[in-house]
């Protein structure tokens, strides 16, 4: 895949995030980042047909964030089930760098690193 | 396009910080109102006091508390029957208001023993209630009485009583959203682990951030119920104070307002491990959604899907016969801060509506965030409007309809645009899949109705009324 198809589709996958999804913008910025790295891990492991870790409360939660994303995403981007697994990566890794770039590293929210809530 | 200065705002040129009009690949990296800040000198803000936000807004909404408002008797009205959040019991929030009714003397030498007689007044006059907040507000926070003191006395002299105290008068704050604040970390930090639950399913949640408006939290009760899911704590939609005592058993936080009630939400999380979800309840996709998610975390997912098809085929076609007549119009939300973003995607798939506008009184930089991801391009995004705004915006604009309060309400029925009720409703619940339908219909009737334009004519006259009357209600 070019880098500007890689980039097109991860426009695709990050547009949907942001109109849809509300997790990436949680209260602080460590909140953000467990989020983001969480439903990421968990939608990795639904698209290349691996079983998603289940132990703790949170990855359930993560989980649940994540079916509900990997479902919409097949739906609307057919290109995804052709995906192989280094390409889902790609993707997916393209995709966190857009999210912490908007939701943390480029934030001008004053109250992301307030130590409290 | 960046920030925007409007005609009205030349005398107060900081408003320019707060008011974003959104261009074509921009997002919020590079402009982002600031919000949750003091008002500013010169602007006439439409926002409430701190202690408003605590009272009316989370408080004011348990059906079985009594609220004694320690502080003038004005403090108890402005915040007593502007919401309308019933209850399963009667209604017993809205019919009562509570005040210590603070006079001169009481200021002067100093109002505890007003308030430890006004609580137990309360108490003998309405001997089935056991239960009771006590705040402060201006005028008591500023003479040092110590409310937590007498509440602690007069707990003790009656041991089947118990009371809850809010110390955050209308100063302590830029806006309301002080006073949520206050009450979610006073109430997680003081109440919550204080009672065990009954648990009665495996499958265990606390709602957080619906306060029944209208009957919201009802209607979701019933999803719920045919779920199996047992809610340990509504907060505070038709709930008691003894179930928000028992949140610390629940498996999963499901988040509505996360403006208002993110806070104890984040504090269950960190000191109990209970895992936060956030949703939208307004809007056909977006309750969908939650639902799905809610039951994929419990592992319950056939039973949502069942329950969506169920919903769906019931109300789909109500909701499309709306969508086919709104299709196109135009909207500005101007409520307290989340309505926007839950509702701007959601009046846009579901209804076709294009919402141009949106101001929030009391929302943070978060909001913003979120609602600029999610708001369409050449829509201003406004924190704090004040009057003069709106009507120029009006101008730029041009909605069809406003979603505001009654008082906002008032001013934009003077200029004959129709307004539906953005924070008690006008025929709710708006929640869910039937509220949606609620909303739609409520739209259009206010963008139909003749009404508005009937009042920009002189009505005896036939020729000047006739048009009116006869333009097509689609
Ligand atoms: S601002 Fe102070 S005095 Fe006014 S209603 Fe609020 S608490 Fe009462």
């Amino acid at each position: 895949m070019t880098a500007e198809a890689l980039t097109d589709k991860v426009d695709d996958l990050y547009g949907y995030v942001q109109e849809r999804c509300l997790w990436h913008f949680s209260s602080r910025s460590w909140d953000r980042q467990e989020n983001i790295d969480g439903v990421l891990a968990k939608a990795g492991d639904m698209l290349t047909g691996r079983e998603p870790v289940l132990e703790s409360p949170n990855d359930r939660l993560q989980f649940a964030e994540a079916k509900s994303m990997v479902e919409d995403f097949r739906e609307r981007f057919p290109w995804l089930r052709e995906a192989g697994d280094e390409e889902i990566r790609q993707l997916l890794d393209g995709l966190k760098e857009r999210l912490v770039d908007i939701a943390i590293t480029q934030s001008h929210n004053r109250e992301l690193k307030h130590h409290l809530y | 396009m960046p920030m925007v200065l409007l005609k009205c705002d030349k005398d107060i040129p900081e408003r320019e910080k707060h008011i974003y009009l959104k261009a074509p690949d921009e997002d919020t990296r590079e402009y982002l109102p600031i919000a949750n800040a003091a008002t500013i000198p010169g602007t006439l803000s439409e926002r409430g006091c701190a202690f408003c936000g605590a009272k009316l807004v989370i408080g004011g909404v348990l059906k079985d508390t009594i609220q004694m408002i320690h502080g003038p008797i004005g403090c108890a009205y402005d915040t007593w029957h502007t919401k309308r959040y019933p209850t399963d019991n009667g209604h017993f929030n809205m019919k009562y208001v509570w005040s210590t009714d603070m006079k001169e003397s009481h200021i002067v030498f100093g109002g505890e023993k007003r308030l430890e007689q006004s609580m137990n007044e309360a108490f003998d006059e309405m001997p089935e209630v056991k239960r009771m907040i006590v705040y402060t507000t201006c005028p008591t926070a500023l003479i040092g009485d110590d409310i937590k003191a007498v509440a602690k006395k007069v707990m003790k002299d009656r041991p089947d009583v118990d009371v809850f105290t809010v110390e955050c008068p209308g100063f302590s704050g830029v806006s309301q959203s002080k006073g949520h604040h206050v009450l979610n970390i006073g109430w997680v930090n003081e109440k919550v682990g204080t009672l065990e639950p009954e648990i009665t399913s495996e499958y265990t949640m606390n709602f957080i951030g619906d306060f029944n408006i209208q009957g919201d939290t009802q209607l979701l009760q019933t999803y719920w119920d045919r779920l199996g899911i047992q809610v340990i704590g509504h907060f505070t939609g038709n709930a008691n104070y003894d179930d928000l005592r028992k949140m610390h058993r629940a498996k999963l936080n499901v988040v509505n307002c996360a403006r208002s009630s993110g806070y104890i939400a984040n504090e269950l999380k960190k000191q109990y491990g209970i895992p936060r979800l956030d949703i939208d309840s307004w809007g056909f996709s977006y309750m969908a959604e939650g639902v799905r998610k809610i039951c994929a975390f419990f592992g319950i997912e056939e039973r949502g899907e069942q329950l969506i098809a169920e919903e769906e085929a019931k109300w789909k076609p109500k909701l499309d016969w709306y969508k086919e007549r709104l299709k196109g119009k135009k909207m500005a939300i101007w409520t307290g801060g989340p309505r926007l973003w839950h509702w701007t995607k959601s009046v846009e798939d579901d209804l076709g509506i294009k919402v141009v506008a949106m101001s929030s009184k009391f929302g943070h930089e978060e909001d913003f965030e979120k609602v600029i991801a999610r708001g369409q391009e050449g829509t201003y995004y406004i924190d704090d409007g004040n009057e003069l705004e709106f009507f120029e915006i009006i101008d730029l604009v041009k909605p069809d309809v406003i979603f505001t309060g009654p008082r906002v309400g008032e001013l934009v029925k003077k200029l004959h645009i129709p307004y539906v009720n953005g924070h008690g409703y006008h025929n709710g619940p708006y929640m869910g899949f039937e509220g949606f339908v609620n909303l739609a219909r409520d739209t259009y009737n206010a963008v139909y109705n003749p009404l508005a334009g009937l009042a920009g004519v002189d009505i005896r006259v036939p020729e000047q009324v006739a048009p009116i009357l006869l333009r097509e209600a689609a």
